[in-house]
């Protein structure tokens, strides 16, 4: 398609056919060019104006086409010729309007700088003969360009326009939007144009650097030629190229047999030469020093544009590398099992550093709990803090009112009065600097925010920077709330064991409890039950022991009316201890009703005096118990002590060591008996469970020492160390629950 | 000697038989009104109820000795036949004591009405009522005021003993017990020896 509309435009004038025939020609000759340029009137205007120009300084005007030519030279006539009328004849194509022209005309311009250096190039070297070729072909070298800007200008413009914005190479941008580049649209035209083939060529292959160019090339040195004047030209800035890159020219020169010292040259006397010819085509009214200006200009424009691009594009990397930074030492600061106020304040340490303040503080609402947690980083101390606000702290309240009313965008803004009065309060510096703060934002929600003092420039820079905000804002709030949701998740499964340890242990009481009361009321109906029998076995033997005379018959009798009672006797202590009677509490001394007791217990058992020790610490200390079961523990206790000591070394200390100022009485009962092995201990006040061997004691007394002492609200343990002894620990409370 | 132990009225000579006086100083006691009494309708015999005897021996400090001689009457309540056997083959043989027995609270009472105990010895734990209501109804008649009650259980819980003693029992024995302590207790209460 594009190469249909290639062909659609129009053919060289004869002019300017005419005029490559002459040039072409070895004897063509002045004369044949002055009547070429005579037989156009606005060629001879042209003319005229130009040797105009070129005659300042000489006197006499120039007139005629036949004296213009001389003065400016058979070469120069001839050469703004083509270019003129070559130019006129895209120029034409151009549907108006829809393209500035200047694009174009830079394109011109850059075709123009090419010919002429290509032109003075080959002047210099080995390639002088083909001076005037090299013209030509300088010139059409990128006609390719005009070509597909007068077809398609609207493509050709947003051509322009991607290798203006992509600094890419432009063969790639026209393959890539119109499918045909540049060079093989120029070949296609030229062609059409019956051009000579080495003219075809240097559009075609002006872009090869000269080792690639095929060896079947007609005119490799004007292709040579040609690259390398592209590429001063290039250097130069001087029109549009669309192409950047500048290749090594002393490389190129050497190729073609041109010295640097040329080249320098040629680029020096450029503009002269262009000065004219522009002038002559039409080329705005430029001359040459205005060339150089506007070069320089344009270079250095880029220049100051590459270099203002950077500095931003530095400014910004500087920000987000900061962020970046923070946002590292933030996640290492993190700790898989931290607590919330850790988190604030590996934030707080993280946001001062990139922010580069002195002090910061995060803080962060605890869902369920409704506490603040805070977390600080300041200069003065290496040691980041931590602070905890109490839910009725008001403080508290007025922060989570602000934090409510905060939107959810995580932006640096100026600090709210709430955060105003917890930095007061959290930082050791009074606050000079405008405090700013920056909301944490997890779930849409705001969360915490971070709080720091500032002067405007220095957080400018950053409220300036909106995503880097985001981004450290966004995923400090998200380690926060992670924290939060753990911090409630391990508080949830706290209290989840803990109402699971008090519902077990509520469980096993509730268990105890009724196994106990199930075995009271068995025993209460046992005792009804089995008394009556127990009576009448008993009754009826003592009947027949008291008509007895048989001694033996007498000796059973007495036994079975013993046994009896014994029996009788289990079962009422089973029932006393499965249902011990309401205890009827009053003030009991201990150290009378020890003293009391021990007169008792050594009327009634072989321990003297000196076997036996009491001490009481404070002998007004009085406990709030049933005197009587309480009598019954302790008598039960020593019983048990007695049984376990052997009676030769026998040793017991009674203890209390409490004092009148306790909220319980202990009385600690030490003896040096065979003492208990572990597994023992733990049934010692099991119902029944008794370590001396079966038969022998039922086993009841430290059961039911155990259940009277509970009864009384009191406690009874023990400790044992098998061959050392045991010690028996009674607590019961010194007040009444209403004293 | 006769037994007057089921008499509600006695003759003039009955009366100076229990009080060891001649039968004319009974006439001239009754004739005088020291002595309450009726004449049986139709005729001029005289008669003397047993509370107005008792009234009258205890006016004129004669002992009552004669008037209740003989065996003491004791009623044994309880439903385990086993326990009621023994007690009957306890105080039967002995001369001073006359037994009955009941199983139930109910039987009690009639017994208590037709039986007039000395003493009653009751199990705390009956088939129908306990002994508590036991003791009570009977202590809300002021006609068997005189009557001891011993209550007896195999179990001794101190509020249910407490409860039994303040509705009326003497005393409370817990099985399996010492009979011959239970039999001095009893006569202990009635002053026999």
């Amino acid at each position: 398609m594009i190469l249909g509309q290639l062909d659609k435009l129009p053919a060289l004038p004869a002019v300017v056919v005419r005029l490559l025939a002459v040039t072409a020609s070895d004897e063509s000759s002045a004369r044949d060019v002055v009547m070429l340029i005579e037989s156009d009137s606005a060629l001879t205007a042209a003319i005229l104006r130009m040797a105009k120009r070129a005659d300042l300084g000489v006197r006499g005007e120039v007139t005629t086409v036949d004296r213009a030519v001389p003065l400016l030279g058979f070469t120069a006539v001839r050469n703004a010729v083509l270019a003129l009328r070559i130019f006129e004849v895209l120029s034409t194509g151009d549907s108006a309007g829809t393209k500035d022209t200047s694009a174009r005309t830079e394109l011109w311009k850059h075709s123009l700088a090419v010919a002429c250096a290509s032109q003075m190039l080959a002047e210099y070297g080995k390639n002088a003969p083909m001076a005037g070729e090299a013209f030509v072909c300088g010139l059409l070298h990128d006609i390719g360009k005009l070509a597909l800007d007068a077809c398609l200008p609207k493509s050709y413009a947003r051509v322009l326009d991607t290798v203006e914005r992509s600094r890419t190479c432009i063969c790639d941008v026209e393959l890539d939007l119109l499918g045909l580049d540049h060079t093989a649209a120029g070949k296609r035209l030229l062609q059409r144009w019956e051009l000579p083939q080495s003219i075809v060529e240097c559009a075609w292959l002006h872009h090869q650097t000269p080792d690639a160019l095929p060896s079947a090339a007609t005119a490799p040195d004007l292709i040579r030629l040609v690259h390398l004047a592209d590429n001063l030209v290039r250097r130069q800035k001087i029109g549009l190229s669309g192409y950047q890159h500048v290749d090594d020219l002393s490389a190129l020169a050497g190729e073609i047999g041109v010295d640097d010292g040329a080249i320098d040259d040629v680029a020096k006397r450029l503009p002269d030469r262009m000065e004219a010819l522009c002038e002559f085509v039409g080329l705005n009214d430029l001359d040459s020093r205005h060339l150089y200006v506007e070069s320089l200009a344009k270079a250095n424009a880029e220049l100051g544009r590459t270099n203002e691009n950077l500095a931003e594009t530095n400014a910004r990397l500087a920000l987000r590398s900061a962020a970046f930074d923070a946002l590292a030492s933030f996640s290492e600061a993190l700790a898989e099992r931290d607590r919330i106020e850790d988190v604030c304040r590996a934030a707080a340490h993280s946001l001062r550093e990139m922010i580069g303040v002195d002090t910061a503080i995060v803080f962060a609402r605890v869902g369920s709990s409704e506490c603040i947690r805070v977390g600080i980083a300041s200069a003065s101390t290496t040691q980041a803090e931590t602070d905890i606000l109490d839910p009725r702290d008001p403080e508290n309240t007025a922060l989570r009112t602000a934090l409510s009313v905060e939107g959810a965008a995580p932006t640096i803004v100026p600090a709210a009065e709430p955060y105003q009065a917890l930095w007061r309060r959290c930082a050791a510096a009074p606050c000079e600097q405008p405090l700013w703060a920056l909301a944490l934002p997890a779930g849409g929600r705001v969360i915490g925010a971070c709080l720091f003092a500032g002067d405007a420039q220095v957080v400018g820079r950053w409220r300036s920077a909106p995503e880097e905000c985001v981004a450290i804002a966004t995923a400090m709030g998200l380690a926060a709330a992670t924290a939060i949701t753990r911090n409630d998740a391990e508080r949830m499964a706290d209290e989840l064991l803990d109402v699971n340890r008090r519902f077990r242990a509520a469980q096993v009481e509730l268990l105890r409890t009724r196994s106990l009361s199930m075995i009271g009321e068995m025993a209460a109906g046992a005792a009804h039950e089995l008394n009556n029998p127990l009576s009448v076995i008993s009754g009826r033997a003592q009947m027949r022991l008291a008509k007895s005379e048989d001694p033996d018959l007498s000796r059973a009798m007495q036994i079975i009316v013993e046994q009896a009672h014994s029996a009788s006797q289990i079962v009422t202590d089973l029932m006393d201890f499965a249902k011990p009677p309401t205890p009827k509490p009053a003030t009991l001394v201990i150290a009378d009703l020890l003293e009391s007791l021990l007169q008792h217990w050594q009327t009634g058992s072989s321990l003297g005096t000196d076997h036996v020790s009491v001490t009481c610490a404070d002998p007004s200390v009085a406990a709030q118990a049933d005197e009587q079961q309480l009598r019954a523990v302790l008598d039960a206790v020593m019983a048990n002590a007695v049984e376990a000591m052997k009676p030769e070394s026998a040793r017991l200390q009674i203890n209390s060591p409490s004092r009148a100022s306790d909220e319980t009485v202990r009385i600690v009962i030490e003896d040096n008996g065979c003492g208990m092995t572990p597994d023992v201990l733990e049934h010692a006040v099991d119902p029944f469970y008794s370590y001396r061997p079966a038969g022998r004691g039922r086993g009841l007394g430290l059961s039911r020492a155990h259940r009277l002492a509970e009864a009384n609200g009191g406690k009874l343990w023990l400790e044992s160390t098998p061959g050392v002894g045991t010690s028996v620990t009674i607590e019961l409370p010194a007040r009444t629950p209403s004293d | 000697m006769a037994d007057h132990r089921g008499k509600t009225v006695f003759t003039t000579g009955e009366v100076a038989q229990i009080c060891k006086v001649s039968q004319q100083t009974v006439i001239r006691c009754f004739d005088s009104g020291r002595l309450k009494g009726f004449r049986v309708p139709g005729s001029k015999f005289r008669r003397i109820p047993r509370d107005a005897l008792v009234v009258f021996m205890k006016t004129n400090e004669i002992p009552l000795d004669q008037l209740e001689s003989g065996r003491r009457r004791v009623l044994v309540v309880d439903d385990d036949p086993a326990i009621v056997e023994m007690f009957t083959d306890l105080l039967e043989p002995d001369e001073r004591f006359e037994v009955k027995t009941a199983a139930s609270g109910y039987e009690a009472g009639i017994l208590t009405e037709e039986f007039r105990p000395d003493v009653i010895l009751l199990d705390f734990k009956l088939p129908d009522i306990n002994g508590t209501t036991v003791c009570k109804t009977i202590r809300s008649n002021p006609h068997y005021e005189h009557i001891k009650i011993i209550a007896c259980s195999g179990v001794a819980d101190p509020d249910e003993v407490q409860e039994l003693l303040s509705s009326g029992a003497d005393e409370f024995i817990r099985k399996p017990f010492v009979i011959q302590t239970v039999i001095d207790r009893v006569a202990t209460m009635l002053k026999v020896n």
